[in-house]
């Protein structure tokens, strides 16, 4: 997986994320004026919009705009910011799976999101990072599969937790589609915990080389 | 093609005034076997409050090529991207060359009505939108006035129909009064680079020709006014 | 444009006075255009565009569908240009803002009228199947030059964009795989590049329209020089010396002799410019190439 954050200089927030054959650019505007009907008397409106890569915006876009924002309205401090709204654009550049899949593609926008928010200095409740993976026929877990694993996969899911300490706190979301068992989905689940610290190390990283760039002038 | 010669204009004709009773100001404009009906309200109140604009005039233009204008009959979606962007260029063209902080806090409501086209769609409508605007008594700098012309096989020809429209690449002009400024400008088919100056000095020309026209109906219609006023 | 970021009047009067004075704020000179960097994706047919601050991409799909009916004989090309508000808050979600519509239809203009891609190589059964390209244009940041910045992305994506290759036996069509046969490039007729170039008028419009005061032009505007402008004009010319699209669309009128001058800029920029394409493609396309070789001599090893 590869990151950097800052790479757009007209929003508040930006973060490019290359993670295996995916690749997905996502910016943060906020906290900003909202349109009338946008506005909430009590917290923060959440605008989400996912772009593929190819093609007109559908369905498809709308599912992952859903599950996206489900993911942030329970990450970020809306109550902080009542009667503003915070502006979350995902651009798929690579979108490294077949049509009828969405789960790199939601992983990569999940891990993307939370970069650029932290990029724009939104508060937030907790870190969080997502991964993918997919069952192939003879029930073996497969972490961030390749578009051929998906399409001889029997299920694929996403997985998304909340971390704390620099560990897995609790399930912010999942996401299946196929056929599979209740022991594959725990596999499935442990199997996240893993990969999920270990995306969280990589923003780490990142995020610290972010801010010893951003107050380089500080620190010497 | 239609036995003129390639710097001879189509017959250009026009009224203003046509609608005296239903509009602040009213034109008709035939060039060749164009016709186009321009009616132009205010300045008024805006209807909404988000349109006003507190130091000058909105413009609000809309342009109806009827579904029995041309031969395919084909019926026009109003938000058609072609027509949205001509409506775009006319507006910011005439927003230029209206005295527009003379009208604060108004809207300019414009309606151009397409009843037969056969080529030269925005110079007929920027033509008529010029003439209406005066018979509106709208403060304008100077004329707008446009013509297209064309460009086929060494020699550039003026004014097009729409046969010829179909199969030359051509540009369209508007000019300011007697000037060589170009207020409007769209060329949407390739031309040598350097056959452009040529077409370019041919349509400036034929757009002085039309100014003149339009001039003399202006006039001719003030005269008359001015004469009935005098019998009274 | 649409609500945007507002320049002061103190701003605007500096910079306007600077272009009297033949200083840009960004240190360019007035007909300077700005570098343009051109990255090519691991994909066929997927290009980075950075203009200064501006950054484009450009990515081209393809498809095999039933041609119109009353056309047969040709394949089907759509570019979409969507601006989202990743690009500048100023731009909203889903509607389309005037200055949009043009953009969207000034590049649509200068690439699908002006004949740039060869519809009529992509039938493979008349009236029955052809190909349908698409070129997704995704504006990702916004700096001025949008026009000539998505110009540049498409040209360069639909020369880079290899489709795969067919075999064509009666009916039948059989795809072949990247892997089984090369791909093969599209079929380019030229290449057509938009200049920009953005008026502005120093005096009073009375003046401008008598003829007394000259406008002044900058070629590429930048942002702040684009949200200030008074008249835009877009030039679309390629290397042949043919104007393939000219729109001026109102704005501050001008000299018919300014317009030459600006043509005569327009191609300058735009022969260098497609030089620089095609030199950039070729080198891919060599690397490309070099690899496959490789890749063929370790099969041919083992």
């Amino acid at each position: 997986m590869e990151s950097q954050t800052t790479v757009l200089t007209r929003v508040d927030g930006s973060a490019d994320l290359v993670h295996g054959e995916t690749r997905a650019i996502v910016s943060v505007s906020g906290p900003i004026e909202p349109k009338a009907r946008q506005e909430l008397p009590a917290a923060a409106a959440l605008e989400v919009i996912v772009r593929a890569d190819v093609g007109v915006a559908d369905t498809r876009e709308k599912l992952l705009e859903n599950k996206l924002r489900s993911v942030l309205s329970q990450t970020i401090l809306t109550t902080s910011y009542p009667r503003q709204l915070i502006q979350i654009v995902a651009q798929v550049l690579e979108s490294g799976e077949d049509e009828r899949y969405t789960c790199k593609e939601a992983a990569s926008i999940i891990n993307g999101s939370y970069l650029a928010l932290i990029d724009a200095g939104v508060a937030l409740q907790c870190s969080f990072a997502a991964e993918s993976f997919a069952i192939a026929q003879d029930g073996e877990v497969i972490t961030n599969p390749t578009p051929l694993d998906l399409r001889q996969s029997k299920s694929s899911h996403v997985v998304c937790y909340s971390i704390r300490d620099a560990k897995v706190d609790s399930l912010l979301f999942s996401d299946s589609i196929g056929s599979f068992t209740e022991t594959q989905l725990y596999s499935v689940l442990a199997r996240g915990t893993e990969s999920v610290e270990a995306h969280h190390r990589h923003f780490r990283s990142t995020i610290e080389a972010k801010i010893s760039k951003d107050f380089v002038w500080k620190l010497q | 093609m239609d036995g003129r010669r390639w710097n001879e204009l189509r017959r250009f004709q026009c009224r203003i005034n046509t609608h005296p009773n239903s509009a602040d100001g009213s034109s008709f404009v035939e060039q060749g076997n164009s016709k186009v009906v321009c009616i132009v309200e205010g300045p008024m109140e805006p209807p909404s409050r988000s349109q006003l604009s507190a130091t000058e005039a909105t413009l609000n233009i809309s342009l109806n090529v009827t579904p029995f204008s041309s031969i395919d009959r084909k019926r026009r979606n109003k938000n058609e991207r072609r027509i949205q962007e001509i409506i775009t260029s006319l507006k910011r063209t005439f927003e230029q060359s209206i005295i527009t902080d003379k009208y604060p806090r108004t809207t300019i409501s414009i309606t151009c009505h397409v009843l037969t086209l056969d080529g030269g769609l925005i110079s007929a409508v920027t033509n008529s939108i010029t003439l209406a605007l005066i018979d509106a008594g709208i403060a304008m700098y100077d004329y707008i006035s446009s013509v297209s012309a064309g460009f086929y096989d060494n020699t550039p020809l003026l004014d097009l129909n729409q046969l010829e429209e179909n199969d030359l690449s051509y540009l369209t002009i508007g000019i300011v009064g007697k000037s060589e400024k170009l207020a409007l400008l769209i060329l949407e088919n390739k031309i040598p680079l350097d056959k452009l100056e040529g077409v370019l000095a041919i349509a400036v020309a034929g757009g002085h020709r039309i100014r003149d026209m339009m001039d003399k109906e202006v006039r001719r219609h003030g005269e008359l006014r001015l004469s009935k006023l005098a019998n009274k | 444009m649409a609500k945007g970021i507002e320049t002061s009047a103190n701003e605007k009067a500096f910079i306007i006075d600077a272009l009297t004075q033949g200083v840009r704020t960004d240190g360019r000179k007035l007909d300077e255009y700005r570098d343009v960097k051109i990255s090519l994706g691991s994909q066929y047919g997927s290009v980075d565009v950075t203009m200064g601050e501006t950054r484009v991409l450009c990515r081209i799909s393809s498809e095999i569908v039933a041609p119109y009916e009353d056309r047969p004989f040709e394949g089907l090309f759509t570019v979409s240009t969507e601006i989202s508000p990743m690009a500048s808050p100023m731009f909203e979600q889903g509607r389309q803002s005037d200055d949009e519509l043009l953009i969207t239809r000034t590049v649509e203009k200068a690439v699908r009228r002006s004949n740039a891609l060869d519809l009529e190589s992509l039938c493979i059964i008349a009236g029955a199947k052809c190909w349908s390209i698409r070129a997704d244009v995704h504006l990702l940041n916004y700096d001025g030059g949008f026009i000539d910045a998505s110009c540049i992305a498409v040209m360069t994506a639909l020369q880079h964009y290899k489709k795969q290759d067919i075999t064509v036996s009666g009916e039948q069509v059989l795809v072949h795989d990247f892997s089984e046969r090369s791909p093969v490039g599209l079929s380019i007729l030229h290449v057509p590049i938009c200049v920009t170039f953005a008026f502005f008028n120093p005096h009073g419009v009375e003046q401008n329209i008598k003829g007394d005061a000259k406008e002044i032009y900058v070629v590429d505007p930048n942002m702040q020089e684009e949200l200030l402008k008074h008249g835009i004009l877009t030039v679309t010319i390629n290397k042949n010396r043919e104007v393939c699209q000219v729109s001026k669309a109102g704005g501050l009128p001008m000299d018919a002799l300014t317009l030459m001058e600006c043509s005569h800029k327009a191609f300058t920029i735009a022969e260098k410019l497609t030089n620089d394409i095609k030199k950039l493609i070729e080198e891919d396309d060599l690397q490309r190439k070099g690899s496959q070789w490789k890749m063929l001599s370790a099969s041919n090893d083992r």
